[in-house]
């Protein structure tokens, strides 16, 4: 589902950094992994590189067996839009949006008619359990909930990919723990193929596999 | 102390005898009337040289007289007639004809001391002036053109305006005739004007050539009177206005 | 200033774009200023120098208005023992049908004694200037050109030129050429001059000179003289000294730099917004970076005066940038001035250097840094008011501008109360203009308030058009009024200043058609002039007596029309068969009963005036008028006030033979001509033509020439006041662009939320043309409202203090409908570059930018 082979990051600066320095990295459809290491080893970099928000410095990068790299940023963009759906740290809603908005945010993008973006969104809060907050604006909710607005929202056409940079970074641990829950609930209900990025180890622990970067290299990759 | 007073003595009487000589030239040498035809030669300094001609007519006393001028050639200025009213106690009027606009204008006279017309007179220098205009003084006598002469200074009175702050005047003892004038502006001597081919004509000793000498621009104007007649018979009408405007 | 280099410039240097564009409003602001008053100051000036230069010794001139006077007062004059010299003179610009110079001044002097005013020559006699004084005095067809136009033009002693006289074209000799000297200087070189009483025929003036200059006898008091001469000479007699001419013509141009004024002024009170928006908003940028500095020990006031001392900088380069700026335009804009004076007012005026005033710059400098510093205001205190802890802490927002709109729209309500008081004492100048400023402000207050609901109102709208892009369009405006209000506000004042003076403008039009159709109603005008409102050529009297024995013309009326001072003021006279006129072209009273009015101004009992004279002169109807003519005294009173628009500073008509009378004036300046029901005006044409060709100079202008013409001139002036409009336009655009890019910056994050959950490229672009376009709409419907209101002021201003016309409100719909895809295009336009913007950049810094 997922493939990196040689892949590097470097970041031109006064002083180069090598954030990831030729990674190979393979994921398979429907697998759950969490992606470990300290501040600077580069596994945001990772994330960023396979979502499709930036682009590596040398290597390949194949998403459902499409080559990355060669195609327009707007191309990039049909990608992901189809194939990746993105929670991050901060939530990252508008705040201007409702939660059924925001949710329908990316199906606008899509294009799709206003009927099916209403059915969808509703259909997609009452599986985040939020099916009573659909007019509420993000700053009226809990962390917890905005969370589950932007897993929602990252969920919007189903796609097959989800990436998760600290998901529960920004909540109390009990809070946490529900989205961790969620997230695992929505990966075995979609099949869906999760990579999340994290500190906690909790979080790391309750993935099928586990990945450590340090300074641009995997150091760790076990299963099970 | 009576030293001193004849001194003083002689000097007003040399005084009056510079004036009397004055008086005694214009009366002698004045006429009734007068009429000639006149040739105007001017030399400038840049070798451009031109001549105009005139019919001249002169009628009334010295210093009260009316004269009117009437150019013949060249073809530019042909027509153009001047009428000069001289005063005894003022400035002349003039007033000119200009056949091209059919109208007379007066001649404007505050400068007195600008170019009549492009000569080396000053508007000033063809006044007659009368003797109670200034104040004389004999200088005492030398010799001009091998003639004896007087020469004698001539000041404006106070009150008087002229360009001129002195004139010296060499007036001939013979015929009490003037035969050169030096003129001076500010001291300095700016003008010379000199009498030639003194004749007589018709009973009156006259200059038929007079030579105007600008020493500042280096200029020289020289005036021959041909056809001289004197006291021949004029109408007073030919002297106004009317009679410049007929252009005849 | 060590905080200054330390911080302010870091962040100048990191937003370079936005602050040369928050600085526009001033650089333009400013230029316009400099530009305007400089080339003002520099016609002015070349006219002051060339009367100078004219005037030579002159130390007083005497005048008559435009009528000239008698020879005879010349020896008045002369016979006064207290001049010393005193000489008359005739001036006339003469159009010379040369490829290098198209006008030329001709001083028309008497050559016999002139001198003794005016040195033709510095260095030696006359002879090299003129080659036979004589010969030139004896013919007429002399002319004494300066050495720079005989050079310009190739031409040498005894060369022929051709100058367009009283009778056709005529051949002029060249029989003197000046050396250089103050006189040769005058007019930029292009001055020739003539004989006095050739130039009488010439110029048609019949024996008449337009103006005696004199000089004082030594010992003389110029003053005591100038007492006494006005004593003898009678009050239609104007003794004065030279440069008070150029007060006249000043009083001339006065209303052009008014114009200046109110274009320089706009442009930087809309400036002044865009600069309080920008503050505004890096206030609200570098709140953190303020915290720190807070926490690191400054003082309020030290915070304060560091955003103070950031706009006089910030003003001082752009007023500095404006005033280069500004004196590079001046050049242009004094041609455009001397030929615009020209046209409206017959004083042909060239300004060959562009001369400014230091302390004009100095004004324009302190102008800019004022205006900024005024506009920072109010964010340098709310950066002031910061809470370090609060500016530390991510995420959160301080709400700076919590509770604001309220207090605002409570000012505003009080606001708007004084000035419906003001309005019933509207007479009162002060309360008036008190008033107007109040409503602006007022209305100012209102516009947040007014944005925000507008774009509620249009949200709706903008989702159904474009349910993701156009929601977070209308969603980035409701969201930030600090943001949006500024730009908003700009937009809506320049609107409002193009709905008042297009409003004006279209009254204007309608009332000048109006006119026309009424008063010039022959089939032909005849001038002497190539331009109805040079009046250096008249028609001798028995001119219209030629034209009327034509066969086909039914009926003719001759018009003198002069400038004749009244009040010290040139106000235009036209005398002209008032009986005739009320036949022909009745024009209504407005004041009075029109037929009396014209009974009686027929009958010489009394003048007709305009609105604008009425309005400007402050004459009510049937008070006397008191005028001093060359003749005397003359009073009569006001029968009635029509509008007539004859001229911009009022016109007065007079019965042809009252002013014949006091004037001693018979020429005239135009021939209405009237034709038979079966005779064309292409007939007529050839048998004027036929009658008089060669004879006398014509300019034949049929009834659509001068209605063409006429407009040609309205067109002229406000095509002044659409630089305004142009400038107003620009400045809100760039308030746009800055709001836009400031926009972008601020929701960079969100922005790149957009593109990692599917946006691609071009829906980025058409949220920011969205958001663009909304700026737009509601700066436009804001500022339509506001019109409405400034096009009364407009009107009444006009009517007080410009142009004295009182015109009917009528508001401008067609403009407002026009403006709509104008305004869009301007947003839309303004939002290109910041749209590109948003669209580079990485999308992981995005997505981290805080």
């Amino acid at each position: 589902m997922i493939s990196l082979s040689s892949v590097s990051k470097r970041f031109d600066g006064k002083r180069q950094v090598i954030a990831l320095d030729a990674v190979n990295l393979q994921i398979e459809k429907g697998e759950m992994v969490s992606l470990v290491g300290p501040s600077g080893s580069g596994k945001s970099t990772l994330l960023n590189l396979i979502g499709g928000l930036d682009r590596p410095s040398e290597g390949d990068i194949r998403i459902d067996g499409t080559l990355l790299g060669g195609v327009s940023d707007d191309e990039l963009t049909r990608i992901r839009r189809d194939k990746i759906g993105f929670i991050f740290q901060f939530f990252n809603l508008l705040p201007t949006l409702t939660c059924l908005e925001n949710v329908s945010l990316p199906l606008h993008l899509r294009g799709w008619p206003a009927t099916r973006i209403n059915e969808r969104a509703r259909e997609l809060l009452a599986l985040v359990k939020l099916e009573k907050r659909l007019d509420h604006l993000p700053e009226e909710l809990s962390g917890g909930e905005r969370q589950r607005v932007a897993i929602a929202r990252a969920l919007s056409v189903y796609p097959p990919i989800l990436l998760a940079d600290e998901p529960t970074g920004n909540l109390d641990s009990h809070t946490g723990e529900e989205i961790l829950a969620l997230i695992r609930e929505l990966h075995e209900r979609l099949k869906a193929t999760v990579l999340i990025v994290t500190h906690d180890r909790g979080v790391a622990e309750a993935c099928p596999r586990q990945i450590a970067l340090k300074d641009g290299h995997i150091v760790m990759d076990k299963k099970g | 102390m009576s030293k001193l007073l004849i001194f003083a003595i002689t000097i007003v009487a040399m005084a009056q005898d510079a004036r009397q000589i004055v008086e005694e030239s214009q009366k002698r040498h004045r006429s009734n009337s007068q009429q000639y035809e006149g040739v105007l030669q001017v030399f400038n300094p840049n070798g451009k040289n031109s001549e105009k001609r005139w019919q001249f007519f002169r009628t009334g006393n010295y210093g009260e007289s009316k004269a009117l001028l009437r150019f013949v050639s060249p073809p530019e200025v042909k027509g153009v007639a001047l009428l000069i009213v001289n005063h005894t106690d003022r400035a002349s009027d003039q007033w000119m004809w200009l056949p091209e606009l059919q109208r007379d204008r007066r001649v404007a006279l505050q400068d007195r001391s600008t170019r009549f017309f492009g000569t080396d007179f000053s508007y000033e220098d063809l006044e007659e002036r009368d003797v109670n205009q200034s104040d004389f003084t004999m200088l005492g006598e030398e010799a001009m053109n091998g003639q004896p002469c007087w020469k004698i200074q001539s000041v404006p009175k106070k009150g008087k305006t002229s360009q001129y702050n002195k004139i010296v005047m060499w007036v001939r003892k013979d015929i009490y005739f003037p035969v050169q004038y030096d003129l001076y502006a500010k001291d300095q001597l700016v003008r010379k004007l000199n009498y030639k081919r003194v004749e007589k004509v018709s009973g009156v000793w006259s200059a038929l050539e007079m030579e105007m000498l600008d020493l500042k621009r280096k200029g020289r104007t020289v005036l021959r009177s041909d056809k001289l007649q004197y006291n021949v018979p004029l109408k007073d009408e030919l002297f106004t206005l009317q009679s410049l405007r007929r252009g005849e | 200033m060590r905080l200054l280099k330390l911080i302010s410039w870091q962040y100048v240097r990191k937003h370079l774009l936005r602050t040369m564009l928050t600085m526009a409003g001033i650089v333009l602001g400013v230029a316009v200023f400099v530009g305007m008053h400089t080339a003002n100051q520099s016609v002015l000036s070349a006219f002051n120098k060339t009367v100078d230069r004219i005037a030579g010794a002159t130390q007083l001139q005497i005048t008559a208005g435009e009528s000239g006077f008698d020879e005879e007062v010349l020896e008045r004059v002369q016979s006064n023992p207290n001049v010393r010299v005193a000489v008359p003179v005739i001036e006339a610009v003469v159009n010379l049908n040369l490829k290098t110079q198209s006008n030329i001044l001709v001083l028309a002097v008497d050559m016999t004694g002139d001198r003794s005013l005016r040195e033709y020559d510095l260095e030696d006699g006359d002879e090299t200037v003129i080659e036979d004084p004589l010969v030139f005095i004896a013919q007429p067809d002399s002319l004494m050109v300066t050495r720079e136009f005989a050079s310009a033009n190739g031409l040498a002693i005894n060369s022929k030129i051709t100058l367009s006289a009283m009778d056709g074209p005529r051949t002029f000799t060249v029989r003197g050429i000046m050396k250089s000297s103050g006189l040769t200087s005058a007019f930029g070189g292009n001055l020739a001059i003539m004989d006095i009483y050739a130039a009488q025929k010439v110029f048609g003036r019949n024996r008449k000179f337009d103006r005696i200059d004199l000089a004082a006898a030594e010992g003389v008091s110029v003053p005591e003289l100038q007492k006494q001469l006005a004593a003898t000479l009678g009050p239609g007699f104007e003794v004065e000294s030279p440069s008070a001419r150029g007060k006249q013509f000043e009083s001339l141009s006065s209303v052009y730099g008014m114009l200046a004024n109110i274009t320089s002024l706009f442009a930087l009170f809309i400036g002044m917004f865009i600069i309080y928006n920008s503050f505004a908003i890096a206030v609200t940028q570098r709140r953190s970076e303020i915290g720190i500095v807070r926490a690191l020990g400054a003082t309020r006031g030290q915070i304060q005066a560091l955003f103070l001392t950031e706009s006089a900088v910030l003003g001082l380069v752009g007023a500095s940038a404006g005033l280069l700026f500004g004196l590079g335009i001046a050049r242009a804009i004094s041609a455009s001035l001397g030929n615009f004076l020209g046209e409206i007012y017959g004083v042909a005026q060239r300004a060959d250097e562009v001369s400014s005033d230091p302390r004009l710059l100095l004004g324009a400098l302190v102008m800019g840094v004022v205006t900024s510093v005024i506009a920072a205001w109010i964010p340098a205190r709310s950066a002031a008011s910061i809470d370090p802890v609060l500016a530390l802490q991510k995420g959160r927002y301080q709400q700076l501008s919590k509770g604001e709109n309220r207090v605002r729209r409570q000012m505003a309500a009080v606001l708007f109360v004084i000035v419906f008081f003001c309005l019933f004492f509207a007479q009162d100048r002060v309360i008036f203009y008190s008033g107007y400023f109040l409503t602006v402000i007022a209305g100012l207050l209102l516009v947040p308030t007014l944005a925000l609901w507008l774009s509620k109102a249009i949200r709706p709208l903008m989702k159904g058009m474009r349910p993701v892009e156009g929601t977070l369009a209308a969603d980035s405006l409701i969201q930030s009024p600090r943001r949006t209000s500024g730009a908003v506000s700009a937009l809506a004042l320049s609107i409002a200043l193009v709905i008042s003076l297009g409003g004006m403008a279209r009254a204007s039009y309608d009332s000048i058609n109006e006119w026309m159709r009424i008063a010039l109603n022959p089939d032909m005008f005849l001038t002497p002039t190539q331009n109805v409102t040079d009046r250096s050529f008249r028609f001798p009297a028995s001119f219209a007596e030629t034209i009327k024995q034509i066969p086909g013309v039914r009926l003719t009326q001759v018009v003198r029309n002069a400038r004749v001072l009244f009040q010290g003021n040139p106000v235009m006279f036209v005398a002209i068969d008032i009986a005739s006129l009320r036949r022909e072209s009745y024009l209504p009273a407005i004041q009075g009963d029109s037929e009396s009015m014209y009974r009686l101004a027929a009958a010489g009992k009394g003048f007709i005036v305009s609105d604008n004279f009425a309005e400007l002169y402050k004459v009510k109807y049937n008070e006397p008028l008191q005028l001093n003519t060359p003749t005397g005294p003359l009073s009569l009173p006001v029968v009635g006030i029509v509008r007539d628009y004859s001229d911009q500073k009022g016109s007065v008509l007079i019965d042809r033979n009252v002013y014949m009378k006091y004037w001693n004036d018979d020429t005239i300046n135009i021939v209405r001509v009237y034709l038979d029901a079966n005779t064309t005006v292409a007939e007529m044409r050839a048998r004027i033509e036929e009658r008089v060709a060669g004879s006398t100079r014509l300019f034949i202008l049929t009834n659509q020439d001068l209605k063409a013409y006429i407009i040609k001139i309205t067109d002229q002036w406000f095509g002044l006041t659409y630089i305004q409009l142009a400038v107003a336009v620009l400045v809100a655009i760039l308030g746009i662009i800055n709001t836009l890019t400031v926009s972008i910056t601020d929701r960079r994050r969100e922005l790149g939320v957009l593109q990692a959950v599917g946006a691609l490229r071009g829906q980025v672009r058409r949220t920011i043309w969205l958001e663009a376009i909304a700026i737009g709409v509601v700066g436009l419907l804001i500022g339509l409202l506001f019109g409405a209101v400034a096009l009364y002021y407009s009107l009444e201003m006009s009517a007080r203090d410009i142009a004295g016309l009182r015109l009917d409100y009528t508001y401008p719909w067609n403009m407002a409908v026009g403006l709509v895809p104008v305004i869009i295009c301007a947003a839309l336009f303004a939002a290109l570059g910041p749209a590109e913007q948003a669209v580079r950049g990485g999308l992981v810094e995005a997505l981290e930018y805080e």
